[in-house]
């Protein structure tokens, strides 16, 4: 799979958090399978949800979105051939039938996929829903007006590199075949074993070719999903969304769909949604947010007031902060240097800088500690919690620099505990105790997304950070580490520069596998393989901890998202 | 700090030599409140000017991080009362970072005052030379500099300082280079033009015409005649651009385009502590507090200088019956 652009990466995020974004959760995965199983096992029907959020809903159309697993608010109106499991914790990092009966049967070599429709299925209007509806979808997302999805499928389906979507080409993708009105068909140019994870976007909900209005279609997309679009304002800053009376439970084992109301208010500052879901008054008491964490000074005020406490719900996406080397540029092209590096990380620093242990967990993986992903623990640079600065400086001393080095680290000023200055400088503190001065260059924030991504530009050491579309292996090593993508002129995100053969041979063959278990292992194996090149430093991943209205029940958070999941919560 | 404030404090022709230095410190000794204000800032200088030996006694520096001094699993809140106030530490640590907190508060000062009184150099010497070209300069002059000074006026500080900061390259250094925007874009303007209309006021005195008739030059005439008679207003200005230069870097650093990490000033203190102000309040207060001293302090010494310097107003404060107004 490749990498999508730099804007789109960052869109994803965004959206990834917008999708996830619904919220939060009681106290911690764990928790909450046993809150779910127990004390809410008749959550209550009906009530108004209001969702308090800082970005807007913008580009309300399939077509347009870009989510992981669908999206949080997204998911609510559109459904896909496949979406993300709705449980707590791990089991929510599966991937799991939606529209279709199955997650998708791939042919020997995983190039040909078929999906079959369930029955019954029906729009807000009654209208059946048919596979050419969801071959309709896919193909509207290849037209320029209304771009801003994922690039896998232009990528990976036959012949879909140059299309222009339905509106110039009305003969349509050939790579996309529907047999019959229950069944479709995706031709792939090469083994994806991941399809079903990217069945699971938005771009695979089914659109009527009749009440398709192009760009405007965004103003009232027609609802497959358990709620209708009664109005969007502003692109999206105010979205409200009814009961859909055709939407059935029978076909959906995924959306709960408990409240009859969503309102969803955007364009609020961080702090007003916190302030204003710990005070839970009016309708915030049946209130979620989809986009916004609990900062560290938040949480200090929250985990002092029990009340509040056990309104914060916590999640794991993931995600990993990364320290990224360029070996182009010295002294970075020593691995002595990187490692002594590896080693001085003082990462209790760095969590604190994060927002401490509660809002970050100390990586020592490039991969997400997380079994999708394929999680395989590895540390072949032990510096313990607060590093190892004598060890450091005794590899420092073999690579020549036995009285000192002077290095730069080139991070970004944006205020987000990732990449930004607060990070830069306990970095900063801790190499000083291995005798290594380090000068911070802070960037603006679109100048240093620039740079960072550009081959030419590229600075020898610096911050980044990197979460995948969907919880595996695959879009989380390859943009990164496959030299084969690595981009001459254009967002590059293969920092270290890898292009080695059994790298590149390894990631193909795990593609091949329709095994997701067994793909998940060899991705670990591979990251640890990766890590011993010692071409990035793990520094951590971000936990969410997010606050919610008292009224709000059914709390579910998977670790696909890392967010309370909008389409199980229950208001009172 | 409006013309028509300073007008006021014009003193016209009567320029002070010897004596009348010597009467201003009489004048101002007579008023406790600037001899309270001036010995605050001077006590903020010292503070600034031996902050690495204060903070050796303290046995800290500003920038070491202490993880042990935070709890983690609450976001980073200092541990220990009041933000972890001890003797190892006066005035506690940062949250999340452990730094100490008395050592970033007087390690800041040195940034907040050399800032700030760099750039009233600035201001000075750019204002009182233009202003002075202009009302020495021939009509051309004048006009041309006159209407440079009021565009400066007009211009809004704080954006062109933003867009400024924001393109110099960030090798430049960062102190340096905020003094000097500020210095180059605010005040020096209005000071100008202050030292025009005094200067045109002047250039009529029967001494100037004097020293004119018995061929002096115009730069002598500027050095030897005129300026002593702009003293005062000048002095006064700068009293007044001080405090407000402090805020100013306080507000640069605040947006997050003055110093950089890891350097202290006040202003960056509260960009990073303003979040703060529940959970450990005493962050967000330190450096509120040091500014607000500092920002009364001077403007209280600023009023005692201006008094001093105008036995006018001086007289006026204390009988209640100033006349209104003045030249301008």
């Amino acid at each position: 799979m490749r990498q999508p652009s730099v804007i789109a990466r960052r869109v994803a995020a965004a959206s990834v958090s917008l999708v996830v974004a619904a919220g939060a959760a009681a106290c911690g995965p764990e928790d909450n399978d046993a809150k779910a199983a127990g004390n809410d096992s008749t959550p209550h029907k009906g009530g108004t949800l209001t969702v308090l959020n800082s970005n807007p809903q913008q580009d309300f159309d399939p077509a347009r979105l870009y989510t992981s697993g669908g999206g949080n608010i997204p998911s609510l109106v559109f459904r896909t051939l496949t979406t993300r499991n709705r449980e707590n914790g791990e089991a929510g990092a599966q991937v799991v039938p939606d529209l279709a009966t199955d997650t998708g049967r791939p042919n020997k070599d995983a190039t040909v996929w078929t999906f079959t429709l369930k029955e019954g299925l029906k729009y807000e209007d009654g209208t059946e829903i048919t596979s050419a509806d969801v071959k309709y979808g896919i193909e509207r997302s290849f037209a320029p007006e209304l771009s801003g999805g994922a690039p896998y499928l232009r990528d990976w389906l036959v012949g879909a590199a140059g299309y222009q979507g339905p509106y110039k080409d009305k003969k349509g993708l050939s790579a996309i075949e529907t047999p019959d009105a229950r069944t479709i068909v995706f031709h792939l140019n090469k083994p994806e074993g991941e399809f079903p994870y990217l069945a699971t976007q938005t771009q695979f909900t089914p659109v009527p070719k009749a009440k398709d209005t192009g760009t405007k279609y965004e103003q009232h997309p027609v609802s497959s999903g358990p709620y209708k679009v009664v109005s969007n304002e502003n692109d999206g800053e105010r979205l409200v969304l009814e009961r859909n009376p055709h939407w059935s439970a029978a076909t959906d084992a995924e959306r709960k769909a408990y409240p009859d109301r969503i309102d969803v208010r955007s364009g609020l500052d961080s702090s007003v949604i916190n302030q204003r879901l710990s005070a839970s008054q009016g309708a915030d008491a049946a209130a979620v947010t989809t986009d916004t964490n609990l900062g560290p000074a938040e949480l200090a005020k929250v985990s002092g007031d029990k009340e509040l406490a056990a309104r914060v719900g916590t999640g794991h996406f993931g995600y990993t902060n990364y320290i990224a080397f360029n070996p182009k540029v010295k002294p970075f092209d020593d691995p002595k240097v990187r490692q002594a590096i590896s080693y001085a990380l003082d990462r209790s620093s760095v969590v604190n800088a994060a927002g401490g242990s509660a809002l970050a967990e100390p990586a020592t993986t490039f991969l997400p500690d997380q079994k999708s992903f394929g999680h395989t623990p590895y540390d072949h640079f032990p510096g313990g919690a607060s590093g190892d600065p004598a060890k450091a400086r005794e590899l420092l001393k073999e690579a020549g620099h036995g009285d000192g080095l002077t290095v730069t680290l080139t991070h970004s000023n944006a205020k987000d505990f990732e990449t930004s200055p607060e990070i830069a400088t306990a970095i900063q503190d801790a190499l000083k105790k291995a005798g290594i001065t380090v000068r911070l260059q802070g960037l603006e924030d679109n100048d240093y997304s620039d740079k960072i991504h550009n081959v030419k530009t590229e600075p020898g050491f610096f911050l980044a950070h990197w979460g995948a579309d969907w919880p595996s292996g695959g879009p989380f090593l390859a943009p990164i580490f496959d030299g084969r993508q690595i981009v001459k002129d254009g967002a590059n995100f293969n920092n270290g520069l890898l292009d080695d053969a059994s790298v590149n041979a390894e990631i193909d063959a795990i593609n091949k596998l329709t095994d997701l278990d067994a793909a998940a292992k060899r991705w670990g194996a591979l990251d640890s393989k990766i890590g011993e090149k010692a071409l990035t430093v793990p520094l951590f991943h971000p936990v969410y901890k997010r606050l919610y209205g008292k009224d709000v029940k059914n709390v579910v958070i998977s670790d696909w998202t890392g967010v309370l999941d909008v389409s199980q919560v229950a208001v009172k | 700090m409006s013309e028509a404030v300073l007008a006021v404090e014009t003193p016209g022709a009567d320029a002070p030599g010897v004596s009348g230095a010597r009467q201003f410190w009489r004048r101002l000794r007579t008023r406790r409140a600037a001899l309270v204000a001036a010995s605050v800032v001077a006590l903020l200088v010292l503070v600034a000017l031996t902050a690495p030996l204060l903070t050796a006694l303290e046995g800290q520096d500003p920038t070491t991080y202490h993880p042990s001094l935070v709890d983690s699993a609450r976001g980073g809140v200092p541990v220990g009362s009041f933000g972890g106030i001890g003797a190892d530490h006066w005035l506690g640590v940062e949250p999340q970072t452990g730094r100490d907190l008395f050592a970033r508060l007087v390690y800041g000062a040195r940034v907040s005052l050399g800032v700030a009184l760099a750039a009233t150099v600035v201001q000075l010497v750019l204002g009182v030379a233009v202003g002075l070209a202009a009302g020495l300069g021939n009509r051309w002059v004048d006009q041309l500099l006159t209407r440079v000074a009021d565009i400066f006026v007009a211009m809004p500080l704080m954006i062109v300082a933003l867009a400024l900061l924001a393109v110099v390259p960030t090798s430049f250094p960062r102190p340096v280079l905020v003094a000097l925007v500020v210095g180059l874009v605010s005040g020096w303007a209005t000071l100008a033009k202050l030292v025009r209309a005094q200067t045109l006021t002047l250039k009529e005195a029967d001494y100037v015409a004097a020293a004119r008739l018995s061929g002096w030059g115009t730069l002598r005439i500027a050095r030897r005649e005129l300026l002593p008679g702009l003293a005062a207003p000048v002095i006064t200005f700068a009293a007044i651009l001080v405090p407000t230069n402090i805020s100013v870097e306080a507000a640069l650093s605040f947006l997050g385009v003055g110093v950089r990490p890891p350097t202290p000033s006040w202003g960056q203190m509260l960009t990073s502590a303003n979040v703060w102000y529940q959970a450990a309040p005493q962050y967000l207060l330190l450096p509120a507090g040091a500014l607000f001293v500092t920002v009364l302090a001077l403007t209280v010494l600023g009023d005692g200088v201006r008094t001093a310097l105008d036995p006018r107003a001086a007289s006026r404060l204390r009988v209640g019956t100033g006349r209104k107004g003045g030249r301008s």
